[in-house]
């Protein structure tokens, strides 16, 4: 009775439509405006992660690591995923008050909402896997692996090295085209700092699915769009890290600095500047007091002194000029000047000599180092000549080449004195033959001095990396280091200078500090130091004398006369490197334990000043850039 | 000595396979992919528990599968009246879950009464209508059929689940149109659901329907009474849901109601349109043949809310593309198909209705759901049968199945004359 056929057919019919119009929507969004709707949920699922390349590491002249990176874990914030109610969850897995996580969160809001920001940097193994078994519970709480600096030698060798820092606001603005984004490391002194570009590396991407939270769930289509970060090059130097470990230690309670060039090639062997800081005082967070000791302390261990350092070079400075007084002809290897033990232009007791030399020749001032001589040479020198002989050597200027922070260092001319003196006349200029007064110069300087004395003439410049290598493709890089020059001065007159230095370390101030077993030449020095402090101590070496390998300049500031503490410092150096110990012999472990106990005359505190102006007021006045 | 299983149709055996295993792969793709470890702990054990439903579901059907019809034509009003009471004791000491109580907690089993509660009606029905005469009141079985499902889902809405209650509602009409109604009333019912339907989307249009059906039904039939009616169902749906909308419904339920027309609009996108935003971005930048099992952005990043219940098919769009989507279609096209065959086949009232029955039920549920998930209706939460995560539905759902299937099988047991 039922017409059950005729209704089923209507009801099928029903169906038929239903599921028609299912289909035609379906193929409306799933064919026609599938692109529409993949932006839509691309642009919400997915996101792009910057990958960091591993900076590249920083080795010795053997190959040796002094820093590379360990992994370590930041835990990343996402502000506009993050449940503030989960604050004190965080901040009791992180071990810290909830104050700090919320500031930090109201930072990294400040910067991005979006985008995850780090808020907890290098976060210890333990407490990371804590965090990370909690993701879950935490939405918009992720993480980063980072690489961290390790430092690896018991050299510290930080002003070579310089260190790494989260980058600054001011930075990010400057640099923020260039990849950089808040968090990141980037290098803020030494050659951290100068080869940024090549230790960094290109920056890799991934893209990431993100869930509705804001977490990275997993890779996008298997990593098919990612893009691998290019790592940086490695960085070879010339330095010897034995050498280096020495000098420091060496320079245990004083300030000053040293460096030591290979002779051949202007290869830095070992550059130490006092006090220092340990690099790795960076790669954590840094309690305010470290910093503000580092930023505020008189004694500034952020300052290289070593390249930096104005002080006057003392009687080092009198093989410069027995140099420049031979080429300009004003004295002959033979021709002799009379020592009363003053110099008649002030009468005596104003231009002072520690002796009564008689007659003296050039090679026998030089191991005296008799005053009266040089200053002398210098009457009979015109102060423009001076002031070019100085540049020519490297000196009252910087030099071109991978160290970027250096000093100029003062050498006067005649302009400089019309400006500071009107009306000067040869009393203003005499004290200059000495290597005192109104000069300075850094032990940069000065090693490379040593080095051009040492080879007979040839000016290297001085450089600290010696090449660089690409970690994955073995490439390898040389840098631009300017080619040698040849100093204009006759071979002759270097033979008489460098037989007077090795006359100062077989009979003169030097003696007591020979190397065992090795010929060197040397030149001491002791320069007046301003506020009635204690003389600044300097030094200059090289060795072996026929053969010269190595030329080291030590300065000590107010640590006495140059044979007492930079002295020693010189002539261990260069027995390291030559010999690759400390000889055992009693006298030469005597000079060992002596010069340990030397000290830098404490800086008070209303001194202050000085070091500031020793090191940066004047520089802007006499420097010119090579 | 006839094989008990002879009769057995496998093709619906093989549908309800089919769809119960794409439903464990969607929800295994949520519970066990590569975003797993961020899930809460509850969520991770979705699949587990699924799997445990369907084994409980299947062994319920296959228990179906052995009784005798006549069972089920005894038990029928037995079972409607439990239902009644298994809904007003979940009314009355239920558990809330998404602010609708409709839960009891059963021993370990937390059993959502309004789903359970189909099979009772449906089985009410289907025996209410084979005792009706051939000189019986077409008015007054029409009034009791109505009755019959109306009761409880006054119940189910006072438990504040509007998406099954919905359910009942549809299947009121579809009940009295196989058996009641000349074939003439499904054209004013579904001229009723057009017009409701535009009012919401686009009034205009809504309008334009009413004024042309009317036309249309005059100029048809030359009956000014046919033509009142028209106009009285057509533009009855449109008052009365511009009523709905103005007067009874709060701003936040309408907003819900209307947001599917534009959810990605401004005052939508945030709060009740976000779901939709998401499930159509899942589902259209699926594409063809789909980003892959476990490879769906969306899905893994857990982006459509209740993905795996009411919005299982965003998984199945975005993971398995058209072509998977045309699968499910195709499979639940069968499925009804083979329903309503069945259901004429059997041939006895009880057997047929209680097809009808299920295949209104299906059908609902099927059309609302993806509908929903597609953008083409409001948000009514209800589930995609046999796929979305859901145990009542499932054991529900299959159990009706399992009964229409032993009907089916055993149909010479019915007697041939009724009446």
């Amino acid at each position: 009775m039922y017409d059950y056929k005729i209704r089923g057919r209507v009801f099928i019919g029903v169906i038929v439509v239903a599921m028609g119009l299912l289909s035609l929507r379906l193929a409306q969004l799933q064919l026609i405006r599938t692109d529409d709707y993949t932006i839509e949920s691309e642009s919400n699922a997915l996101r792009e992660r910057r990958v960091l390349p591993a900076r590249g590491a920083i080795y010795d002249r053997t190959g040796r690591a002094l820093v590379n990176n360990e992994p370590s874990y930041t835990i990343t914030i996402t502000p506009r995923s993050f449940d503030r109610g989960k604050i004190p969850l965080l901040a009791d897995l992180l071990e810290v008050p909830d104050s700090v996580v919320s500031a930090r969160f109201t930072e990294l809001r400040r910067h991005s909402a979006f985008q995850p920001g780090k808020a907890f940097r290098d976060v210890p193994e333990d407490v990371f896997s804590r965090v990370a078994e909690n993701f879950y519970r935490l939405p918009g709480v992720g993480y980063e692996q980072d690489f961290r600096r390790r430092y690896h030698t018991e050299a510290t060798a930080a002003h070579v090295l310089g260190y790494v820092r989260e980058i600054t606001d001011s930075e990010l603005v400057r640099l923020g085209e260039r990849g950089y984004r808040q968090g990141d490391l980037i290098g803020k002194s030494g050659l951290e700092s100068g080869y940024e570009s090549r230790l960094r590396g290109r920056l890799g991407s991934e893209i990431k699915v993100v869930n509705v939270h804001g977490l990275e769930v997993k890779s996008w289509q298997d990593g098919a769009f990612d893009n691998a970060p290019k790592s940086g090059y490695d960085i070879h130097l010339g330095l010897d890290t034995d050498l280096q470990a020495l000098a420091e230690s060496l320079f245990v309670g004083k300030r000053g600095g040293a460096v030591a060039l290979d002779v051949n090639s202007g290869e830095i062997l070992a550059l130490v500047s006092m006090p220092d800081y340990d690099p790795d005082v960076f790669t954590a967070t840094m309690d305010p007091e470290t910093w503000n000791h580092l930023i505020n302390s008189p004694e500034k261990p952020l300052y290289n002194r070593a390249t930096m350092n104005r002080l006057p070079p003392g009687s080092t400075w009198k093989p410069f000029m027995a140099l420049m007084a031979l080429q300009e002809d004003k004295i002959s290897p033979a021709e002799h000047i009379y020592c009363g033990g003053y110099h008649p232009l002030g009468g005596s007791g104003v231009f002072r000599d520690m002796h009564v030399h008689g007659s003296i020749a050039v090679e026998e001032a030089l191991e005296q180092s008799c005053n009266t001589f040089f200053f002398e040479l210098m009457m009979r020198t015109n102060v423009e000549v001076f002031s070019k002989y100085a540049h020519m050597f490297g000196f009252g200027q910087r030099v071109s080449t991978d160290i970027g922070e250096q000093g100029a260092g003062l050498i006067p001319d005649s302009s400089y004195f019309n400006r500071r003196f009107p009306g000067w006349g040869p009393g203003f200029t005499i004290n200059l033959g000495v290597g005192q007064g109104d000069m300075g110069v850094t032990p940069l300087q000065l090693a490379r001095y040593v080095a051009a004395v040492a080879s007979r003439g040839m000016l290297y410049t001085p450089h600290l990396v010696t090449r660089m290598v690409h970690q994955e493709t073995g490439e390898t890089l040389y840098p631009k280091i300017p080619a040698p020059t040849k100093l204009p001065i006759d071979e002759a007159h270097f033979d008489v200078v460098r037989e007077g230095m090795k006359r100062v370390m077989e009979a003169g101030t030097g003696k007591w500090i020979q190397i065992p077993g090795i010929p060197s030449g040397g030149k001491t020095g002791t320069a007046q130091a301003p506020h009635e402090r204690k003389d600044d101590s300097v030094f200059i070496l090289f060795a072996p004398y026929d053969n010269p390998q190595i030329a080291v300049a030590v300065q000590v500031e107010n640590a006495g006369f140059g044979a007492v503490a930079a002295g020693p410092i010189g002539s261990l150096m260069a027995e390291q490197y030559l010999t690759g110990s400390i000889s055992s012999s009693p006298s030469r472990q005597w000079v060992l334990q002596s010069v340990l106990a030397v000290r830098s005359e404490p800086l008070d505190t209303e001194d202050d000043e000085r070091a500031v102006a020793d090191g940066e007021s004047e520089e802007s006045e006499s420097g010119e850039d090579t | 000595m006839r094989i008990w299983y002879r009769n057995l149709d496998y093709l619906t055996l093989f549908a309800w396979v089919v769809l119960v295993a794409i439903g464990l792969v969607a929800i295994y793709s949520t519970t066990n992919g590569p975003s797993a470890e961020y899930l809460l702990e509850s969520v991770r054990q979705n699949f587990r528990r699924q799997l445990a439903w369907v084994v409980i579901s299947l062994g319920a059907g296959l228990t179906c599968l052995f009784l005798p019809v006549h069972f089920f034509q005894r038990i029928a009003w037995v079972a409607y009246l439990g239902t009644l009471i298994l809904l007003a004791l979940a009314l009355l000491f239920g558990r809330e879950i998404n602010g609708a109580r409709s839960w009891l907690q059963i021993g370990g089993l937390t059993l959502q009464v309004s789903e359970v509660a189909k099979v009772g009606a449906v089985l009410a029905g289907a025996q209410l209508i084979s005792t009706m005469r051939p000189n019986s009141s077409r008015v007054k079985y029409a009034f009791l059929l109505l009755g019959v499902f109306m009761t409880p889902m006054a119940l189910i809405l006072l438990q504040n689940d509007a998406g099954t209650a919905l359910v009942f509602f549809a299947i009121a009409p579809i009940a009295l149109f196989w058996s009641v109604w000349p074939v003439g009333m499904l054209i004013v019912m579904t001229a009723t659901g057009v017009a409701g339907y535009f009012s919401v989307v686009h009034l205009p249009t809504a309008i334009a329907f009413a004024v042309l059906f009317t036309f249309l039904v005059l100029w048809k039939t030359r009956e000014r009474l046919y033509g009142v009616m028209a106009a009285v169902s057509s533009f009855g749906a449109i008052s009365a849901v511009l009523f709905a909308l103005n007067k009874v419904f709060r701003p936040h339920q309408v907003a819900r109601i209307l947001s599917f027309t534009n959810p990605g609009a401004e005052e939508f996108r945030s709060g009740v349109g976000f779901q939709l935003v998401q499930s159509k971005a899942a589902i259209g930048s699926g594409g063809l043949a789909g980003k892959g099992f476990m490879e769906g952005t969306q899905t893994q990043g857990a982006y459509v809310p209740e993905q795996s219940t009411d919005f299982v098919f965003s998984i199945i769009g975005e993971e398995w593309g058209f072509i998977g989507s045309m699968v499910v279609i195709s499979i639940f096209a069968l499925l009804l198909v083979r329903v309503i065959q069945m259901g004429i086949q059997i041939k006895h009232p009880f057997g047929s209705m209680t097809a009808v029955g299920i295949a209104g039920i299906y059908l609902v549920h099927v059309f609302v759901n993806i509908g929903t998930v597609v953008g083409l209706l409001p948000v009514i939460g209800i589930p995609l049968p046999f796929v979305s995560y859901g145990g009542s539905a499932m054991l529900a759902n299959t159990v009706l199945l399992a009964i229409l299937l032993n009907l089916h099988m055993r149909r010479d047991d019915f007697p041939i004359y009724v009446y």
